[in-house]
């Protein structure tokens, strides 16, 4: 990986910030809420000239080698203006486990450059909820079985689907127009839906098998987890921004209610907490550029998303509070990022399970000492 | 001399490292309590004679010189090893006073005495009207021929009970329209009939902190360091550093460090809702610590800090007071036990740091004080 200087950070958040903005911002996000399309294709395209979907992969694949903490950067501006394209799920899942376990794949590069659009389908759900066991089979030349949490399934050319093959768990390609699919989407707070897939006798192409799939599903996972925690960090960003020009402005008992203590002191904490999230979260990014095992990288990534969610959910949940009633309605975008927090909160884990998982993580590597 | 400056920060870690494992007495390590200077005099000599007593004060006031960033490791190997601060005041708020405001001859005769603790120092600005709104403070200096006449009552002043001089703040102007702009910086003899101190018992049982009562003392107008009303501003000037200082993780990760090994004694790490709040607080700590580093980082760069450094006081010790308490939910019913329990073959004394914990959030300006900064001068609310 090629050393990233704190400038260039500055000119990638500062160009991927600038395209979002002149695209619309948050009112960006509101219009496509209560459109059809979901997504923009134009400002899709726009991302992917920016070189944005490939900002951490590989320079040889086509992207920009310039870690993790350059994509945390783009995370952040996307979680900032709430852009619903597939942003990190792209980065973090598909090219994640592309560029590790099928480097030559020509889908990796076409990826990259925006040319095809590739959905990952690796959870599944059993009674309880999540599943820790992969039932989704792949004989050699077709899938049968049923995934869950499916990010970005409906827009997608081709699934890539962690299955279970004959020594261990497979990383397999199906074509979305393939036969014996069928997909429903489960509809989100924020209007975006995660999808249900079911195959049955569906042709999938082997990619990858052995010990590998494992460990790369582990990293890209870890690698989606923090970029989803940076995300957050930036939604929160916007959340704190739009509460303190609310309690500067709105007046009540003939002076800006940002003059009375309580709530000054509020407003505060938000900010505080703020701060320790991305202070976190960054550190977090660059010590995983850094890291040795995979082990170390999925203990940063949790330490990410605990205090990203924890925050996120505090800041947006005391954003309404301090807006008071319009706080609670949808024509004030608070209401937006409070929605959109809940979704990245609960995907990929939220605080508690990701706490459980760093302490998990740090019982491993004292007991491997 | 040594220009500590020009080692890089790991040979200078080194160096500050080596020294205090070499030479720091062992039964004064971690010290619970404040000590008076007869209990670690014998270090104070070796620091002296070693010539690090004062690592803040230019070199050719008999300091290290050290620029932030060296600073900010000698104190952070400092914390990490246990070496008590002594009785520092005159170190870090007289010294540094009278070398950026004071005349010739006030360095001339006190910088020495300082350093070598022939004079000891406490701090008199808190009054019984005047805590966190400290400019609303009392105690009277009226001249009379060469002299202040003192007048008046200060409190919460640390260890004046083991200190022979006390640096001020009085009123010198009682009519001035703004109330900041009638006090004046002056240093007094704690040694003279018209001074008596008393001692406070905290709930801890301690008596680290004294009233000091002043009846017509007496200190020379020599001993006025810088204008007359003008020791407001002076004063504030201090804190910069002492900001990112009170808002270091090592008080909280000493704690944290502290509750792992009791509960890993007590078995609680079998337990999920414990499992869940020690990490609450264990990534409390180390988020905080991420942030700190983004401040020292400023430092190292030669950047001024900004009010916002008051976060990092605001989350250390709020994280402390939680892990704190954690702990004496783990001790169970020798949660109000004194004195060390046994975990194995070390001692970890809950309520030493429950105590410990609490008035952090009040001292070095309380934590609403904090709050209110920040949404003044950071959030402009």
């Amino acid at each position: 990986m090629t050393l990233v200087q704190d400038e260039d950070l500055r000119i990638l958040r500062d160009s991927v910030g600038a395209l979002l903005d002149r695209a619309g911002g948050v009112r960006r996000a509101r219009r496509l809420r209560d459109s059809d399309e979901h997504w923009d294709a134009g400002i899709w395209q726009e991302l992917v000239a920016a070189g944005v979907l490939g900002v951490a992969a590989p320079e040889d694949a086509g992207g920009l080698g310039m870690g993790l903490t350059a994509a945390g950067v783009v995370a952040e501006e996307v979680g900032r203006v709430i852009a619903p394209e597939p942003v990190v799920p792209t980065i973090g899942m598909a090219i994640g486990l592309m560029q590790r376990l099928c480097p030559q794949d020509p889908m990796l590069e076409a990826a990259i450059a925006g040319d095809v659009m590739v959905a990952v389908a690796w959870q599944e759900r059993c009674a309880k909820g999540l599943s820790d066991v992969i039932e989704c089979r792949f004989d050699g030349s077709t899938l049968t079985g049923n995934k869950d949490w499916v990010v970005g399934a409906s827009g997608a050319d081709h699934v890539l689907v962690i299955a279970e093959g004959a020594d261990g768990p497979v990383l397999v390609r199906v074509s979305s127009d393939a036969s014996g699919i069928s997909k429903q989407a489960r509809s989100q707070s924020d209007a975006s839906a995660l999808w249900s897939m079911s195959f049955s006798g569906t042709p999938a192409q082997l990619l990858a098998d052995g010990a590998q799939v494992s460990d790369a599903l582990a990293n890209a996972v870890a690698d989606t987890t923090v970029l989803t925690a940076a995300e957050l960090v930036g939604l929160s960003g916007a959340a704190l921004v739009l509460t303190l020009d609310y309690i500067k402005t709105r007046e009540q008992f003939d002076k800006p209610i940002g003059s009375f203590q309580v709530i000054q002191h509020r407003a505060v904490d938000m900010y505080v907490m703020q701060e320790v999230a991305q202070a976190a979260v960054r550190e977090a990014l660059a010590a995983m550029d850094h890291a040795d095992t995979t082990l170390e990288r999925v203990r940063q990534a949790s330490r990410a998303k605990a205090r990203a969610c924890t925050a996120a959910q505090k800041i947006t949940r005391e954003a309404i509070q301090l807006h008071g009633a319009v706080g609670y309605t949808d024509e004030f975008d608070v209401s937006l990022l409070l929605n959109r927090a809940l979704v990245l909160s609960a995907w990929l884990g939220d605080a508690a399970f990701h706490r459980r998982n760093w302490l998990e993580a740090n019982e491993t590597e004292v007991a491997a000492q | 001399m040594t220009d500590w400056n020009a080692l890089s920060d790991e040979e200078f870690r080194k160096e500050v490292r080596a020294f205090f494992e070499a030479e720091y007495p062992e039964e004064l390590r971690h010290l619970p309590y404040r000590p008076k200077f007869a209990e670690i005099e014998r270090w104070h000599v070796k620091l002296h004679a070693k010539g690090w007593v004062a690592p803040a004060w230019p070199t050719e006031y008999g300091g290290m010189g050290l620029a932030a960033a060296k600073l900010l490791i000698f104190y952070e190997e400092q914390q990490r090893f246990g070496v008590n601060r002594g009785r520092d005041m005159g170190i870090q708020m007289v010294g540094p006073l009278i070398i950026k405001f004071g005349t010739q001859a006030q360095k001339d005769y006190w910088l020495p005495r300082i350093l070598s603790c022939e004079d000891i120092w406490c701090q008199g600005y808190s009054e019984p009207g005047a805590g966190s709104d400290l400019a609303n403070l009392r105690t009277s200096a009226v001249i009379d021929g060469d002299d202040f006449v003192i007048n008046g009552q200060k409190i919460w002043t640390t260890m004046a009970h083991d200190a022979t001089h006390i640096f001020m703040l009085v009123r010198t102007d009682p009519d001035a329209p703004i109330k900041q702009k009638g006090i004046s910086f002056v240093l007094a003899s704690m040694d003279q009939p018209g001074v008596d101190v008393r001692t406070i018992t905290t709930l801890a049982g301690e008596t680290e902190f004294c009233e000091v009562f002043f009846d017509n003392a007496r200190t020379p107008r020599a001993n006025l360091v810088g204008e007359i009303n003008k020791g407001w501003s002076m004063a504030k000037a201090l804190l910069s550093f002492e900001r990112i200082f009170i808002g270091s993780p090592s008080l909280a990760q000493n704690a944290l460090g502290q509750l792992e090994t009791l509960a890993r004694g007590r078995g609680a790490f079998d337990d999920p809702v414990f499992r869940d709040r020690y990490t609450q607080v264990a990534l409390d700590v180390e988020d905080h610590a991420a942030l700190y580093s983004r401040f020292a980082d400023q430092l190292k760069r030669g950047e001024t800090l900004g009010a916002d450094v008051s976060m990092l006081k605001i989350w250390v010790t709020e994280t402390y007071q939680r892990i704190s308490e954690l702990m004496i939910e783990v001790a169970g019913p020798d949660g109000g036990s004194i004195g060390p329990l046994q975990v194995g073959n070390v001692g970890v004394d809950v309520l030493a740091s429950f105590y410990k914990a609490r008035p952090t959030t009040i001292y070095g300006g309380s934590n609403e004080i904090q709050r209110n900064i920040l949404s003044k001068a950071v959030l402009g609310l």
